[in-house]
């Protein structure tokens, strides 16, 4: 009889250990949908836009280091001050590059600068395109595309 | 661009996923039982290799089948080789056959008859518990019909026409099973034995072996035309007498009549052309019946279609039985008239399984319904120690349940009586005479039967057949209906008609005539 | 860096303090029928590790997913539960002079890859070192292949091992990491490109020449592993693995389409090739052919799921031992799933898919909020080698797809492959931390 009571006992473990993982599904699922929701959001919030170039270098702090620029689809590059995007920096020319977003990426044109436009430091001498993640150099700043 | 694409892919990978738990399901649930009952399972080889196995015993309670424990190895011994075709057996290596295997998981315990208690066994794990069997069958009838047939190679099957109850299951030649059932290190070797003997000795003659009829399948004939409305009693066809000398010509083949021996041509009806079993005569019943129709009723006997001893759940399968070719597991139409009048008299085509041949009998002595066989009658809780007989308690006790019509009662009457002057007869005597209860020492009883002489073709000698039941004079009181065949034991009324009569008349010996 | 807060990690890792001591305890129970709990330094050594895990992760500053550790942790106690209550006898690890049970080896894997998966996670904050050395990568991936090639040892007919003394190591699962790495470097730079020009062959739209090249260089390397470890576990998840993250780059189904029919062309001369991968196919069309020699691990493991039904034999109740072997030899590498679900059930085998599932998506998830091209490829291709070998090995147990000697990841047993997962988990932590920290600056500059 004791051996029927340790059965019983055994099964009410063996259901408390199905119980339990099916409890920490319930609490995984229960944070994937939260997120859901507020990913939802962000989403939301992110797409009106289709990129954004992020400052990582910039020796005279025009545009601010750290700050990220959104983007339309055609942007002037240059120290011309009615640029989309304005750098103040000595070794950029008045309209500089255009970055434009054609179809389904970007693609960076240099307009005969004379310091040149760089992508991931190579010097481009045609139209590019540009993956998220790569970095621009215009002058001495450094900007990295992003979404 | 690359969210839109991650978002499609996690699509996918959901698909993917429902597909393997899909499967999943398949593997756990759907197909789990076939799994479980599966012989090279080595759940089902584990505890028929450990565990105690649940007993055998008679109808009367005598020992056929135990098992022991010894050295963790269950080791099973079996008393009476006239059984081991109906037992099978349940071995380490060979898997199980027989009521062995059909029943293999209530002997070993891995199912509880109970339903409640199956599923609290199962949930709490419990250890398998065995249970015991108790069969139809009464072991003096088995060995006697064993005895009857003595070397000769054939079957007797004998049924209970009122309930389906098997009263006897023989097929010989048999073999020990004990050997391939015990210790698993020689059991090679017993079972190369076996293997190797001539005339097969693991065929289960009674449900396995396919044989040609001959005249006893003009029951049938009979039994349809007549129930068709196609014939009655009293049908005659004029140019029977002519034929039975000249042949009669179907389509331009000529069917003859056998040897009539003393008797001389006439224009008989259907109870002396069942005595003197003319071949014309049912050659045109067959015809004048039809093959639609011909057909028909052999599926309603039974033909054409696979049954099984016991229920669809549990039970042993009986090869199907066929009045025509075979065509996707039943019978193909009768490729023409010559067919179906010879099929009418048993030949062409048709092969039949002793099993059937009895259902056939106990179909007419049980006023024209099939019975639905079955040999293990009820289910006991273990005994410890099985040579002292099964236990009280009787878990679960089955039954045959009330048959299938097959033919009117009253057209059943007709063919009864017709088979008793088969047996008695002024004609009939000479044939199947030898078949008559009376002569084997019972008293006040008739016997209705038919011979068969099967014709296997040229150098080789014929199968002798018969079946009957008794008593017959009232269909209510038939308590015994047989079939009887004798590979190659040439006529029937020489071989199998003597054996018929010697089997019903032991029965009833120890039962009683019933008044 | 300074230390930051991860409730809900903590929170979901709280349970474990109890499922693992719990496993260990039930299936002693069962398989003693004594009412003694038995040793449980195992399991609490595993939760002390998984809550060290945490608290690490907390110190090193990482702002990563929260919900990808607790995945991995609990499927990991499941496994390690499982491995405790297997015959520790036969199965094991010596290290010097010093005999292992199973599921000590497997704790101190546990704690290497945990280390692995923290350091990544917290050191690792610039990708420059993956994204511009891919092809140094990819050449160090070559290079591991070719040693495999050379030095591998064979193991059931297939060669995946590399032994340094005692301790047994199988590249694949580093070469998989490297391969990962490169196609997302390599992909993430041509994406543009291969996504819009096109030539044409037949009915399939191609990349240009240029760009093709690497792709079929790929292809050859995949089917190359197959030659040369013949493991076609390995080849499958590779193949799948580079199809996905191109499927990803460019959205194109042809290329997919066009790359698995030369798989299948591939496994096709592979199996007319070679005997190891033949048997396994024709296992698979039917394994109860030849159910006692060649498909008796299918079979077995079939059996074990049929015998686990709805609810399961019961923790430490299932996998009868015939005379003291296990009924399956590659129980706790390639079956583990099937022992799984014989003992806790379709239902204990649903939670673990489940959670395999939630780590896949939130590695997708991942990769979805990444800032660039790099590390949203990398992050797909992590997360879909952890998916995938999942499903490979899983399917590979129920009979939908010929069964490959690959592992269930954090559950099956093995050094090697806890630790490259474990890589991965970091890796995407990283990513993850990345992106988080990357939102909230903008979110101040805004």
């Amino acid at each position: 009889m004791t051996g029927e009571v340790l059965r019983i006992l055994l099964l009410v473990l063996q259901l408390g250990f199905l119980a339990l993982l099916y409890l920490i599904l319930i609490g995984f699922s229960r944070a994937l949908l939260r997120d859901l929701r507020s990913a939802e959001v962000t989403q939301m919030a992110s797409q009106s836009g289709i990129g954004r170039l992020s400052v990582v270098e910039s020796p005279a702090d025009e545009p601010a280091l750290g700050s990220a620029i959104a983007l339309g689809p055609i942007n002037s590059i240059g120290r011309e001050v009615n640029s989309t995007i304005f750098i103040d920096d000595d070794f950029v020319s008045g309209l500089h590059a255009m970055l434009t977003f054609r179809g389904r990426s970007w693609f960076i044109e240099d307009q005969g600068s004379t310091n040149g436009t760089y992508v991931n430091g190579h010097r481009i001498d045609r139209p590019v395109a540009l993956s998220f993640g790569d970095e621009l150099t215009i002058g001495r700043v450094r900007m990295r595309l992003e979404r | 661009m690359i969210a839109t694409n991650v978002r499609r892919l996690s699509v996918y990978l959901l698909l993917a996923f429902a597909s393997v738990s899909g499967a999943l399901v398949w593997w756990q649930v759907l197909d789990a039982q076939a799994l479980a009952t599966r012989q090279d399972n080595p759940q089902v080889i584990a505890t028929r290799r450990s565990l105690p196995r649940g007993s055998v015993f008679d109808s009367q309670g005598r020992m056929l089948a135990s098992s022991v424990v010894t050295d963790g190895i269950s080791r099973r011994t079996y008393t009476d080789p006239v059984f081991t075709h109906l037992l099978g057996y349940a071995s380490l290596r060979f898997g199980a056959t027989g009521v062995e295997r059909a029943w293999d998981d209530v002997l070993t315990g891995r199912t509880d008859p109970n339903p409640l208690r199956d599923l609290l066994n199962d949930i709490l794990a419990r250890q398998p518990e065995p249970h015991d069997l108790t069969l139809t069958i009464d072991q003096r009838l088995q060995d006697f019909a064993a005895a009857q047939l003595g070397a000769d190679r054939g079957a007797v099957v004998a049924i209970d026409p009122r309930t389906g109850a098997v009263l006897a299951m023989v097929s010989n030649p048999t073999y020990d099973a004990t050997g391939f059932s015990g210790d698993p290190a020689t059991a090679q070797a017993a079972f190369d034995a076996v293997a190797g003997a001539a005339d097969n000795p693991f065929l289960d003659r009674s449900r396995q072996g396919h044989y040609t009829p001959g005249s006893i399948m003009k029951v049938l004939t009979a039994s349809a035309a007549l129930d068709a409305g196609a014939i009655t009693p009293q049908t005659t066809f004029t140019d029977q007498p002519r034929e039975e000398v000249e042949g009669f010509v179907v389509n331009g083949f000529t069917i003859r009549e056998h040897d009539l021996a003393p008797v001389a041509p006439a224009l008989w009806d259907l109870s002396p052309a069942l005595q003197v079993s003319s071949n014309i005569y049912f050659a045109h019943v067959g015809l004048e019946l039809g093959a639609a129709r011909y057909l028909d009723y052999a599926r309603r006997f039974g033909f054409c279609q696979a049954l099984r001893i016991g229920s669809d759940v549990r039970g042993l399968p009986i090869d199907p039985s066929y009045v025509s070719a075979r065509a996707d597991g039943g019978c193909a139409p009768f490729r023409d008239e010559v067919e179906l009048a010879s099929a009418a008299f048993g030949q062409a085509a048709v092969s039949v399984t002793p099993m059937q041949m009895a259902l056939m009998a106990a179909t007419i002595a049980n006023h024209g319904a099939v019975p639905q066989p079955y040999v293990v009658r009820d289910l006991r809780s273990h005994a410890a120690t099985p040579a002292a007989g099964p236990t009280d308690s009787v878990l679960e006790s089955y039954g045959g349940g009330r048959g299938n019509p097959a033919i009117s009662s009253g057209v059943a009457d007709q063919v009864r009586r017709a088979m008793i002057d088969a047996v008695l007869g002024p004609i009939g005597k000479l044939y199947a005479g030898a078949g008559d209860v009376t002569r084997f020492g019972v008293s006040g009883v008739q016997t209705a039967g038919k011979t068969g002489t099967a014709e296997r073709g040229p150098g080789l000698k014929p199968h002798s057949w018969f079946i009957g039941f008794a008593p017959a004079q009232d269909a209510a009181l038939a308590s015994i209906a047989v079939a009887v065949i004798v590979e190659g034991g040439g006529s029937g009324s020489g071989h199998a008609a003597p054996i018929g009569g010697a089997v019903m008349a032991e029965w009833l010996k120890l039962v009683g005539t019933g008044g | 860096m300074h230390a930051v807060p991860r409730p809900l990690e903590l929170r979901l890792l709280l349970p474990l303090v109890i499922l693992v001591p719990l496993g260990f305890a039930v299936t002693h129970i069962a398989q003693t029928s004594t009412l003694d709990p038995g040793p449980m330094a195992v399991a609490i050594g595993y939760v002390g590790l998984m809550l060290g895990a945490h608290l690490a992760l907390r110190l090193v500053g990482n702002r990563g997913d929260e919900l990808l550790l607790p995945c991995v942790a609990t499927m990991g106690g499941i496994g390690i539960v499982m491995l405790n209550r297997l015959p520790q006898e036969l199965l094991g690890t010596d290290a010097f002079g010093v005999r292992f049970g199973m599921a000590t080896t497997q704790l101190l894997w546990f704690g290497v890859g945990v280390s692995a998966m923290v350091l990544l996670a917290g050191r690792f904050r610039d990708d420059g070192v993956l994204r511009h050395y891919k092809y140094t990568w990819a050449l160090a991936g070559t290079l591991l292949l070719v040693i495999t090639f050379l030095f591998g040892r064979e193991v059931n007919g297939a060669r995946l091992w590399i032994f340094l003394g005692p301790i047994g190591f199988q590249p694949g699962e580093a070469i998989k990491v490297v391969l990962v790495i490169f196609i997302a470097g390599y992909l993430a730079e041509k994406r543009t490109l291969l996504a819009g020009a096109s030539a044409r062959i037949g009915p399939f739209s191609v990349p240009p020449l240029p760009y093709l090249l690497p792709m079929i260089a790929i292809f050859v390397i995949v089917m190359l592993v197959v030659v040369v470890s013949r493991d076609l576990g390995t080849a499958l998840l590779f193949m799948g693995i580079f199809l996905t993250m191109l499927f990803v780059a460019t959205g194109r189904r042809s290329y997919v389409l066009l790359g698995i029919l030369l798989f299948i062309a591939g496994s096709f001369v592979a199996y007319n090739l070679f005997g190891h991968v033949r048997i396994r196919v024709d296992n698979w069309i039917d394994p109860f052919v030849d159910p006692s020699d060649r498909g008796y691990q299918t079979v077995q493991a079939l059996y074990a799921f049929g015998r686990g039904g709805l609810f399961g034999e019961g923790l430490g109740q299932g996998l009868p031992t015939i005379s003291g072997h296990l009924p399956i030899p590659a129980l706790p590498t390639d079956f583990i799933f099937a022992a799984v679900a014989e003992e806790l059930g379709l239902i204990g085998a649903f939670a673990l898919l489940a959670l395999v599932m939630c780590l896949v998506f939130r590695g997708l998830r991942t990769a979805m909020l990444a800032r660039d091209d790099f590390s949203a490829m990398l992050a797909v291709g992590l997360t879909v080698s952890l998916g995938l070998q999942t499903l490979i090995i899983a399917a590979g147990n129920v009979k939908l797809v010929p069964l490959t000697g690959i592992t269930f990841p954090f559950v099956s047993y093995g050094g090697s492959s806890l630790l490259a997962c474990f890589v991965i988990v970091g890796l995407l932590l990283a990513i993850s931390h990345r992106s988080v920290v990357d939102a909230q600056i903008e979110g101040r500059g805004q």
